[in-house]
């Protein structure tokens, strides 16, 4: 894999810690940004860009090359991440 | 026409009023009809406020989530005790009990939320984070 997946989450979500724990249990290193412990203005930059990119405040939301995956989807993880 | 009828109490949780019920006083613990919190009546310069008396307590939230439930009819799935952890996470980190799916830590995102309390779980089958859930 190129480029290694970003996932933005709130710490407090089971649904991102789910996803978390997905890619840890197949061994996928990861970039990940937890939106709600960032200070206000790098928060809103991440929310505006998520928006951008989804068009809404979902969590998580996991980039995997050009797949966009938003909320915990075992099934889209593993077709991006042809497991 | 007895005044006290159209008393009302005011939940802190909700940010709502519900109507007095005769019989009650000073000190009577009561349940929110809206959300589910457990309230103890105070008199107040503005009328009756209800007072946490848990406050910001695990044993509070899962109170008041399950009265809630209970009141609306609505059932609980797997990811109740997950969901319950991400509350009490919110609660440590931005002082009370937050949406533990939603960004924003303001009074309407308080659980169970004001989208939650418009009717969310009747329309969708669940509320936003998945706490609760219609009945099938």
């Amino acid at each position: 894999m190129k480029e290694k997946p970003k996932v933005y989450a709130l710490t407090t979500c089971p649904y991102c810690k789910r996803t978390k724990r997905f890619l840890e249990d197949h061994k996928i290193a990861y970039d990940c940004t937890d939106v709600d412990l960032l200070d206000d203005a790098k928060q809103d930059e991440v929310l505006d860009e998520i928006e951008k990119l989804t068009g809404k405040r979902s969590f998580p939301v996991v980039i995997i090359g050009k797949e966009i995956i938003v909320g915990h989807d075992e099934d889209k993880l593993r077709k991006a991440l042809k497991l | 026409m007895n005044g006290r009828q159209l008393e009302r109490v005011y939940c802190p949780v909700c940010q709502a009023k519900f109507r007095f019920v005769e019989g009650w006083k000073e000190g009577s613990v009561v349940i929110c009809p809206i959300c589910g919190q457990k309230l103890r009546m105070k008199r107040s310069s503005d009328g009756w406020v209800g007072d946490r008396p848990e406050k910001g307590t695990e044993k509070e939230i899962r109170e008041r989530v399950d009265e809630y439930a209970r009141l609306h009819g609505y059932v609980f799935k797997d990811m109740k005790e997950e969901l319950i952890q991400g509350l009490l996470g919110k609660n440590r980190r931005f002082g009370d009990f937050y949406c533990p799916c939603r960004m924003e830590h303001v009074g309407e995102y308080m659980c169970p939320c004001k989208p939650t309390r418009g009717g969310d779980v009747d329309r969708d089958g669940k509320c936003y984070c998945g706490l609760f859930w219609k009945k099938a």
